[in-house]
């Protein structure tokens, strides 16, 4: 199936889990065949993509219901009421994280847009039929995932020059 | 623009998503602004960065044998319920709402007519075989592989050529069943676009000619005493003349 490892690959950094990526992988394939017969695809990676990603919530509202409630944009909105500044809030929990595990660490609805920009390459107005928002949402979500990310990047840069060692 | 308009949209600018005029104006803004121009590269280094270093995982191959196993098993189902896809694009036709069965058709093997309904189909049993992981029995660029498997497992046999020259490399093969029997189905690669191609004795029916079903394309030709079905998402105009050029033999060595 030509779409396969996109659909993978997505599942994957959603649930963070090998296993629990493959569930959700075969029920999307499922979904897939099911819908197959009235669809219009002009694209079928982002047709496939939208399925692996409701695919995703239904698993995880049946599987991790406590993380679905807490791991939301208002949650990470939250942030912001805890520190002056949301970006240092994430930052400090991040800080000492490869890039990669700064993505996995990312709430949810930042990951996705992350994930379906930077690996499935994917244009704005595509992202947002996919994650079912508006296309200015995908911008700012973007926007502040990288400045997060950023953050990380920057201060891992710095431990790896020694330049930051007074140790 | 000032910095506070630029700041908005420098993400978008990284990412190609700003129209021309306001980008140029952004670029102008940026060069002779050091706070922004900064902004600007530290997120195009973040881009570069994520891009480079993150993961991307790819399904495994157990994982993939595993899938096939099950998606063959599963039985096919009439989809409901299409209302929440519209945005696919062009809404639903008549037509394709009616083609939900075609599963049932294709897997159950009933006995269905030669009819105006080919191309719905034809694009079930092409978009299934990718879906399923079963696009290729018979993975081989090699038509002397390739030949004798389907001659095996078929009653008539087929010319078959690689016309990788012409950039329509053949994959392989596989059997699928169309209107209740056996037909061999050639798989070529052009580009991204793979495209199969169901080829079986003509029966002198009517010709129908291309058409789309669910943005994905059909064309045929006949040639060789053989009726040649291509289905593929490639664009229509040239599915119709590479099924043509195979059929009539013009294609390979």
């Amino acid at each position: 199936m030509v779409h396969l490892d996109a659909g993978h690959n997505l599942a994957r950094w959603l649930t963070r889990d090998a296993s629990d990526a493959e569930d959700v992988v075969q029920d999307a394939c499922l979904r897939a065949m099911k819908y197959m017969g009235t669809l219009h695809a002009q694209d079928g990676r982002a047709w496939f993509l939208t399925i692996v990603r409701r695919a995703f919530y239904d698993w995880l509202a049946r599987n991790r219901p406590a993380l679905l409630a807490r791991d939301d944009e208002s949650a990470f909105e939250s942030l912001a009421d805890e520190a002056d500044n949301p970006e240092q809030a994430l930052m400090h929990k991040t800080e000492r994280l490869a890039l990669a595990e700064a993505v996995a660490a990312l709430p949810l609805p930042f990951r996705e847009v992350i994930v379906l920009r930077e690996l499935e390459d994917l244009s704005y107005k595509e992202i947002a039929r996919i994650a079912d928002i508006p296309v200015g949402t995908v911008m700012s979500r973007l926007s502040r995932a990288r400045r997060l990310l950023q953050g990380a990047a920057a201060l891992r840069g710095f431990d790896s020059t020694g330049a930051g060692g007074d140790a | 623009m000032n910095c506070d308009e630029v700041s908005a949209l420098l993400a978008a600018e990284v990412d190609g998503e700003v129209d021309p005029l306001r980008s140029h104006a952004l670029r102008k803004h940026a060069a002779g602004c050091t706070g922004c121009g900064a902004r600007l590269e530290a997120i195009a280094e973040t881009r570069r960065r994520l891009r480079s270093e993150l993961p991307y995982h790819a399904a495994r191959a157990a994982f993939r044998v595993r899938l096939a196993a099950s998606l063959s098993t599963a039985s096919p189902v009439r989809a409901a319920k299409a209302g929440r896809w519209r945005w696919f694009g062009g809404g639903l036709a008549a037509g394709v709402l009616a083609s939900g069965l075609v599963w049932v058709t294709s897997t159950a093997g009933l006995q269905a007519p030669f009819g105006a309904d080919l191309p719905t189909r034809l694009v079930g049993l092409h978009t299934r075989a990718t879906l399923g992981n079963h696009l290729i029995e018979v993975a081989s660029p090699d038509r002397h592989t390739i030949k004798p498997w389907l001659s095996a497992r078929l009653d008539y046999a087929i010319p078959v050529v690689d016309a990788a020259g012409a950039g329509y490399a053949l994959m392989g093969a596989r059997i699928d069943r169309l209107d209740g029997r056996a037909v061999a189905v050639l798989v070529y690669r052009h580009r991204t676009h793979i495209i199969d191609v169901f080829v079986r004795p003509a029966s002198g029916g009517t010709a129908t000619a291309g058409s789309t079903v669910r943005g994905f394309n059909v064309a045929q030709a006949e040639g060789a005493a053989m009726q040649w079905l291509a289905a593929s998402d490639l664009n229509a105009d040239e599915l119709a003349v590479f099924v043509t050029a195979l059929a009539q033999g013009r294609l390979g060595e």
